[in-house]
C-alpha cells in the first residue's frame, strides 16, 4: 500500500510536499512506523478500521449542520483513519511559534482596545482597524484583570511546497472545533489503541483542563464558586454538537441567548429554581449577535444588556466581545514588523503571503496581479466570500477593480498557495490529498503562558490546491498526532489540585420546557404507533371494500385515530370519503411532517427536544435517539408503501421503549427526571381517557364492542393484566376500572394522575404554606372523581336511541379537561409564556417641521 | 442664546411588556460654544437599573432597564443650555485652506486619529455611484473648503424636498439620492456622503433647533422636535457645523446633544422589549429660550 503511495506521490509531477512522502520515494522518518504497521494492516484491513470509526462517531452521536440545506441537520461527522502527523522536532517549532503569534495578537488586542498607540505611530494602519466591523467601539477600554485578553486561539496552517508550516488564517473570535478534535482522538484511541501506544502519540487532555481551569480562574465577583456557561446559537447551528459535548464533559451549562437575562446589571441563568448568577460565559454566538442593545437590534441569539454586564465586571465573556478585529487578514502584513517592534523577536510562524490595498504600493501590485491572486475582503462573513482571480471573468475583474480602487482598505489579496499533501484513505485506496491544521490555544491563567494542544484538528480534500475550505465544502477530518515523549512538567501527575465543590446542578428553564414536551412527545408517538398498528391490522383484514355500515370496528377505530391523533374531522367528516378510501389518510398521518398530530410530527417533536437537551442525556441514550433517527428517515422513505410502514412501526415501539428504559435506569432522580416523566404521564393520561371517549362509549353491536375493547386494552398494553385479573370474557365495566380506577396497574389513569402530582410535589418551589396549588387541586379533582366514580353507573343501561353512553362521555371529557388545564398551569408556573423580542429604534420619526 | 429644551418621548404597549433594556441619547454635554446649565431626567416607570455612561466619541448616554410589567414608557429629559456664537461665524469662507490641502493634511499621519475616523464610510454614510461627481460640483479644483462646503449646502438646500414620512431609518441613501426628497436626517447623511467620498472628515450632530412661530401666532409647547446636521473639520476653525436643511451656517440657535459617524451611534432612544404585541410612539419636543440674566 504505502510502495503504491510512494510510486503515486513520485509521478505526480507536481511539486506538492508530501507528508509522507520524501523526494526520492522514501518515507520520511516520523511516519515510518506508522508506514509499516499500514502495510501489515493492507488496505482491507484499513477499510475495516474507517467503517469502525465511522461506526464509532455514529454511536457518539457525532454530527455537524450544513445551514442552508434543511437535510442538512445531523449530519455524519467523518474522520479520516490515516492521521496528520508532527514529528516531536518539528511540533517544538510550530508550538513557539503559535505560543509566540498569541502572544503578539494578544498585545496588539489589548492596544487597539486601549491606548492604540500602535496606530498613531504607524504600525498598523488606521482604516484597517476602524473599518473592519469586528472593531467593537463598544468595548473600547475594557480589560479582563491581568496581561491576557486573548483567551482561545486558534490558527488554520498549511504547509508550503518547501515544507514550511504557513498560517493560513487567525481565529480569534469563537473558535470551533476543539470537541470535536477530542471525539476524533476518542475515536482513534478505539480503533487504533496500539499504533497510538507504539507511536508515542501525545495526549492532548491538558489543553481541555487548562480550558477548564482558566474559564474558572476569569470569574471577576464568585471566585469560589464560579458558575461557567457555554453560550450556543442553537440546535441548528453548524457546531451545535460540540456545544453541548463540551458543555457536559467541561462540567458547564449549556445556555442559549434566550436562558440568560440581564438584571441588576448581572447576568442571571433561568433555572427551575428560580435565576442563578453567571459569572463566566464561553461564547459559541458571533460578537455582534450577543447583544441586540448595542448591536445588531435583529439578533435572537444573544442577550439583552450583556455589554453593560461586561463593562459592570459583573460577568467575563471569553473570547472578549471585540477580538474579531484580530481576525482581520490585513493584520497578516504587519506582524513581522511588530513581532519585532512588540517582542523584539522575528516572526516563527509567517503568515500567507499578504497585501493590504490600503496602501498604494500594494494596491497596485495587487490590481495588477488580480488574475493569480485570492482577493478576500478584511472582515470575513457568508456575505464576502473570496475571490479566487484565476477563476474571475474580464467583467467580474473589472467590478472588483473598480470595489478595490472606491474602498481600498477593506480588501486583501493573498498569494494562491498549494499546501502539503498527506496520505487518505479514499475508497480502497491511500490517495494525496491537501490538509489543513488547526491548532487549539488557550491562556494559563496560573502559568501566566499560553498552552498549545499537542495535538488538534486537521482537514483533509480531494482537490487539490484548493483553498476555500470548511466542514460545509465536504473535506474530512484527520485526527493529528503529535509523536514523541510528552515533555517533563506535563509528564508529572498533576498535584495540590484544588478540590472543586460540586457545583450546584441546576437546570435552565428552557431546558426544564424542552424535557417536558420531550415526554410528552414520546407518549404521543407510542400511543400512535400503538393505534397505527391496530387500525392497520384491522384494515389488511378487511374485505376488499370499506362498507361502513358492515365494518363498524374498522370504522370506529379511523375515527378514534383521528381523535386521538387531532386530526379531526379526518375519519369523521360526515362524507365519509376517507373512510371508504383510508389509504392515502393513514399514510398522511404517518408520514407527512408539516401537519400537527401526525406520527412523523410527534417523532420529530421527539428528536428535536431530545436534541435540545442532549448535554442532559447518557451516551448510550443519544444512540438510541440516533437508532430512532434513521428509523424515522426509512420510514419517510417508505412513504406510500404501508406494509413496509408496519415494519418501522414495530421497530419504533422497541426503541422508544428501550429509550424510556435507559432513562429510568440512569438518569438521576432530578427534577430533569420529574419534568420528563410529568411531561409523559399528562400526554399518556389524556391519551388514554381520548380512546375510551373515541372508541368505547358507543352503543354498538355487542360483539363489535367486545372486539373494540380488546383493541383499546391492546394499545394499552393492557390485555394480558386484563386476563390475568379478570379471567373472565371482555365486560366494559371491568375495561374501565382497569384502565381509569385500578391504582395498581400504572397503565391507569389514576395511577399516572397520582404519580403527576408526586413529582410535583418534588419539583422546586412546588411548597406553599397557604394550601394545595392550582395544579395540585386540578389534579386532586380528578383523581377524586375516578376514584369515587362507579363504572357500572357510568357505563348504565342504554337508552335504545342514544348514539353514546351519556354518562361515561361526560365523565371523559371533563377528566380530559381537567388533565388539560393542570398541564397548563404546570407549563406556565416553570416555563416563562414565550414572549417576543422587539427591537425598536425610538424617536426615529421624530424630525423637525421647519 | 440660552434655552431650555423639554423632550418627552412616551411609548404606549399594546400588551403589558415584562421586561425592556434602552439607551438614550439625549443628555447635552458641555463643549465648545454650549455650556449645560441644568439637565434633569425623569423615567416613567421608575427604573430597576440606571447609570450614565460615555460612549466612544464622548458621548453621555442612560442605560436603564425596566424589569416588571408595564404598559407605558416615558423618557422626559429637561435641560437648560448656554449657546455662545461659534468661531466660524466670523471666518473668511473664501480666505479657509483650498479642499485638496485639507484632503491630503488628513492622509497624513499627522491628523489625529479622532478626526481621521470620520472621513470613512459608516452604516448610513455610503459612497453610491454619483455621489462623488455631485460633491465635485461645488468642491472644484483649488476651491477654499469652507466656501465650497457653503455652497454645497445650498445645493442640497435647493435641490431636495423636505418632505416628512417619505424615509424612515431603514431608507438607503441611493432613494434619497433618486428622488431628492427626505428630512433632515436624510440631508445630513448625504452630505456627509459627499464630504467623505471626496476625502474630507465630517460627522453627524443631532440636536435640536429653535424654531420660531409663524408671524402672529403664538409659539406652542411641544412643536419642535429632534434635528440632525453635520459638521465638517476645517482646520482653521475645528470641527465647523452647516445645516444644509436649513441651509444655514450653524450659529447659536442650534443646541447639541450628541456626535457620530451617522445616526446610528447617536439613536436618540433605542431599546429592546419583550412583549406580546407592538406598540406605539408620541415624542413631544419643545426648544424656548430663556431671558438671560445679568
Amino acid at each position: 500500500m504505502i510502495e503504491t503511495y510512494l510510486r503515486q506521490s513520485q509521478n505526480t509531477g507536481k511539486t506538492f510536499f508530501d507528508e509522507l512522502a520524501a523526494p526520492g520515494g522514501v518515507v520520511r522518518e516520523h511516519w515510518k512506523k506508522l508506514a509499516l504497521a499500514y502495510d501489515e494492516l493492507g488496505i482491507e484491513k484499513m477499510e475495516q478500521r474507517s467503517r469502525e470509526i465511522s461506526q464509532e462517531l455514529r454511536d457518539n452521536g457525532v454530527t455537524y449542520n450544513i445551514y442552508s440545506d434543511p437535510e442538512g441537520i445531523n449530519r455524519p461527522w467523518k474522520l479520516d483513519p490515516v492521521p496528520m502527523v508532527f514529528s516531536q522536532q518539528e511540533w517544538e517549532s510550530i508550538e513557539r511559534g503559535l505560543t509566540q503569534r498569541a502572544e503578539l495578537l494578544n498585545l496588539v488586542l489589548s492596544d487597539i482596545y486601549g491606548e492604540r498607540k500602535l496606530i498613531k505611530e504607524g504600525f498598523i494602519p488606521f482604516e484597517m482597524v476602524f473599518t473592519h466591523k469586528g472593531f467593537l467601539r463598544q468595548a473600547d477600554k475594557i480589560k479582563i484583570p491581568g496581561k491576557f485578553q486573548l483567551i482561545q486561539y486558534s490558527a488554520d496552517l498549511v504547509r508550503s511546497p518547501l515544507g514550511k508550516m504557513w498560517v493560513l488564517h487567525d481565529r480569534t473570535d469563537a473558535p470551533s472545533g476543539a470537541g470535536y478534535t477530542l471525539e476524533n482522538r476518542a475515536a482513534m484511541t478505539r480503533v487504533f489503541p496500539d499504533l497510538i501506544r507504539e507511536n508515542q502519540v501525545r495526549k492532548i487532555s491538558s489543553y481541555y483542563q487548562a480550558l477548564k481551569n482558566t474559564l474558572t480562574k476569569l470569574a471577576l465577583q464568585n471566585k469560589e464558586n464560579p458558575r461557567v456557561v457555554l453560550l450556543s446559537p442553537g440546535t441548528a447551528n453548524e457546531t451545535y454538537f460540540e456545544h453541548a459535548y463540551l458543555a457536559s464533559s467541561l462540567g458547564f451549562t449549556l445556555a442559549f441567548g434566550q436562558d440568560l437575562t440581564v438584571s441588576d446589571g448581572f447576568v442571571w441563568l433561568k433555572t427551575l429554581r428560580g435565576l442563578e448568577k453567571v459569572d463566566v460565559i464561553v461564547r459559541r454566538v458571533d460578537d455582534i449577535f450577543c447583544d441586540p442593545l448595542e448591536f445588531r437590534g435583529d439578533s435572537h441569539l444573544g442577550v439583552v444588556g450583556l455589554m453593560e454586564a461586561v463593562r459592570q465586571k459583573k460577568v467575563t465573556i471569553i473570547n472578549p466581545l471585540g477580538c474579531r478585529i484580530l481576525e482581520n487578514p490585513g493584520l497578516m502584513a504587519f506582524l513581522p514588523r511588530l513581532s519585532k517592534h512588540l517582542l523584539n523577536e522575528e516572526l516563527i510562524l509567517p503568515s500567507v503571503a499578504t497585501w493590504w490595498c490600503g496602501h498604494e504600493k500594494e494596491k497596485k501590485y495587487v490590481l495588477d496581479n488580480l488574475p493569480f491572486l485570492i482577493i478576500r475582503s478584511i472582515y470575513r462573513s457568508n456575505e464576502n466570500l473570496p475571490y479566487i482571480g484565476s477563476e474571475l471573468s474580464r467583467k467580474q475583474i473589472d467590478d472588483l477593480r473598480n470595489e478595490i480602487n472606491t474602498r481600498p482598505y477593506l480588501y486583501v489579496a493573498q498569494e494562491v498557495v498549494s499546501f502539503s499533501t498527506t496520505p487518505s484513505l479514499t475508497g480502497s485506496n491511500l490517495e494525496a490529498c491537501n490538509a489543513i491544521f488547526r491548532s487549539y490555544l488557550v491562556a494559563d491563567v496560573e502559568k501566566q503562558q499560553y498552552n498549545v494542544m499537542p495535538g488538534g484538528l486537521s482537514r483533509s480534500f480531494p482537490t487539490k490546491g484548493e483553498f476555500i475550505i470548511s466542514n460545509q465544502s465536504g473535506g474530512i477530518s484527520k485526527d493529528t498526532w503529535v509523536l514523541g515523549p510528552s515533555p517533563e512538567s506535563q509528564a508529572k501527575p498533576v498535584l495540590n489540585q484544588p478540590i472543586l465543590r460540586q457545583v450546584k446542578n441546576v437546570l435552565p428553564s428552557r431546558t426544564g420546557e424542552s424535557l417536558f414536551w420531550l415526554g410528552r412527545y414520546l407518549d404521543r408517538a407510542i400511543i400512535n404507533v400503538r393505534m397505527m398498528r391496530i387500525v392497520l391490522k384491522i384494515y389488511n383484514e378487511r374485505d376488499d371494500e370499506i362498507h361502513p355500515e358492515s365494518n363498524q370496528t374498522l370504522v370506529i377505530l379511523l375515527k378514534s385515530l383521528s381523535a386521538l391523533t387531532g386530526t379531526l374531522p379526518g375519519f369523521t367528516s360526515p362524507d365519509q370519503i376517507k373512510l371508504r378510501q383510508p389509504e392515502s389518510e393513514l399514510l398522511s398521518l404517518a408520514v407527512e411532517t408539516g401537519r400537527p398530530g401526525t406520527l412523523a410530527q410527534s417523532l420529530q417533536s421527539f428528536l428535536a427536544n431530545g436534541h435540545a437537551v442532549r448535554d442532559r442525556l447518557s451516551l448510550d441514550t443519544w444512540r438510541i435517539l440516533d437508532s430512532i433517527s434513521e428509523e424515522f428517515e426509512l420510514m419517510k422513505a417508505n412513504g406510500s408503501d404501508l406494509r413496509k410502514i408496519y415494519h418501522n412501526l414495530d421497530q419504533f415501539i422497541i426503541k422508544l421503549m428501550a429509550f424510556i428504559g435507559l432513562n429510568n435506569d440512569n438518569m438521576t432522580r432530578a427534577s430533569s427526571w420529574r419534568l420528563l416523566n410529568i411531561g409523559r404521564f399528562i400526554e399518556s393520561a389524556i391519551n388514554t381517557c381520548t380512546i375510551l371517549l373515541a372508541a368505547l362509549s358507543n352503543n354498538v353491536k355487542p360483539d363489535v364492542e367486545k372486539q373494540l375493547m380488546e383493541l383499546v386494552l391492546m394499545c394499552n398494553e393492557s390485555l394480558i393484566t386484563y386476563r390475568y385479573l379478570y379471567r373472565s370474557t371482555l365486560q366494559l365495566p371491568g375495561v374501565l376500572n382497569l384502565l381509569l380506577v385500578n391504582e395498581d396497574n400504572p397503565k391507569s389513569v389514576a395511577f399516572l394522575i397520582a404519580k403527576i402530582d408526586e413529582h410535583l410535589n418534588h419539583l422546586p418551589g412546588n411548597k406553599r404554606d397557604d394550601g394545595l396549588s392550582p395544579a395540585h387541586k386540578k389534579l386532586l379533582e380528578a383523581l377524586t372523581m375516578i376514584r369515587l366514580c362507579d363504572v357500572n353507573k357510568l357505563v348504565g343501561a342504554a337508552r335504545v336511541n342514544d348514539l353514546h353512553k351519556k354518562e361515561l362521555t361526560h365523565f371523559l371529557q371533563h377528566l380530559i379537561t381537567l388533565l388539560g388545564q393542570a398541564s397548563t398551569i404546570i407549563f406556565e408556573s416553570y416555563f416563562s409564556p414565550t414572549q417576543s423580542q422587539y427591537s425598536f429604534v425610538k424617536s426615529n420619526n421624530a424630525l423637525p417641521e421647519l | 442664546m440660552k434655552y431650555k429644551i423639554t423632550h418627552i418621548t412616551r411609548y404606549e404597549y399594546q400588551l403589558p411588556a415584562s421586561l425592556c433594556h434602552n439607551l438614550v441619547y439625549q443628555v447635552p454635554v458641555s463643549q465648545s460654544f454650549q455650556q449645560v446649565e441644568k439637565v434633569d431626567y425623569h423615567i416613567n416607570p421608575e427604573p430597576h437599573f440606571l447609570l450614565t455612561r460615555e460612549d466612544f466619541f464622548n458621548n453621555k448616554f442612560i442605560y436603564f432597564s425596566i424589569e416588571e410589567f408595564h404598559r407605558n414608557l416615558s423618557v422626559e429629559i429637561k435641560s437648560e443650555i448656554k449657546v455662545d456664537e461659534p468661531v466660524w461665524i466670523n471666518a473668511i469662507p473664501g480666505n479657509t485652506m483650498p479642499w485638496e490641502s485639507v484632503v491630503s493634511w488628513l492622509r497624513s499621519t499627522n491628523a489625529d486619529n479622532n478626526i481621521r475616523q470620520f472621513y470613512l464610510e459608516s452604516d448610513h454614510v455610503v459612497f453610491i455611484p454619483g455621489i462623488q461627481e455631485y460633491a465635485l460640483m461645488s468642491f472644484t479644483p483649488g476651491r477654499p473648503v469652507m466656501e465650497a462646503m457653503l455652497d454645497l449646502n445650498a445645493r442640497i438646500f435647493n435641490d431636495f424636498d423636505f418632505t416628512p414620512g417619505f424615509t424612515d431609518v431603514t431608507t438607503k441613501l441611493e432613494e434619497v439620492f433618486l428622488h431628492r426628497k427626505g428630512v433632515c436626517q436624510d440631508f445630513a447623511h448625504f452630505a456627509l456622503a459627499c464630504l467623505r467620498s471626496i476625502g474630507l472628515a465630517a460627522r453627524y450632530v443631532s440636536g435640536y433647533i429653535e424654531t420660531l412661530p409663524p408671524p402672529g401666532k403664538p409659539k406652542l409647547f411641544g412643536s419642535d422636535a429632534s434635528h440632525a446636521w453635520i459638521a465638517l473639520y476645517i482646520p482653521e476653525t475645528g470641527w465647523t457645523e452647516f445645516d444644509a436643511t436649513n441651509n444655514l451656517l450653524v450659529n447659536d440657535r442650534h443646541i447639541r446633544t450628541a456626535i457620530g459617524r451617522d445616526f446610528a451611534d447617536v439613536v436618540p432612544l433605542k431599546g429592546i422589549v419583550y412583549s406580546g404585541a407592538g406598540q406605539r410612539m408620541f415624542v413631544n419636543v419643545d426648544v424656548s429660550r430663556l431671558e438671560e440674566t445679568v
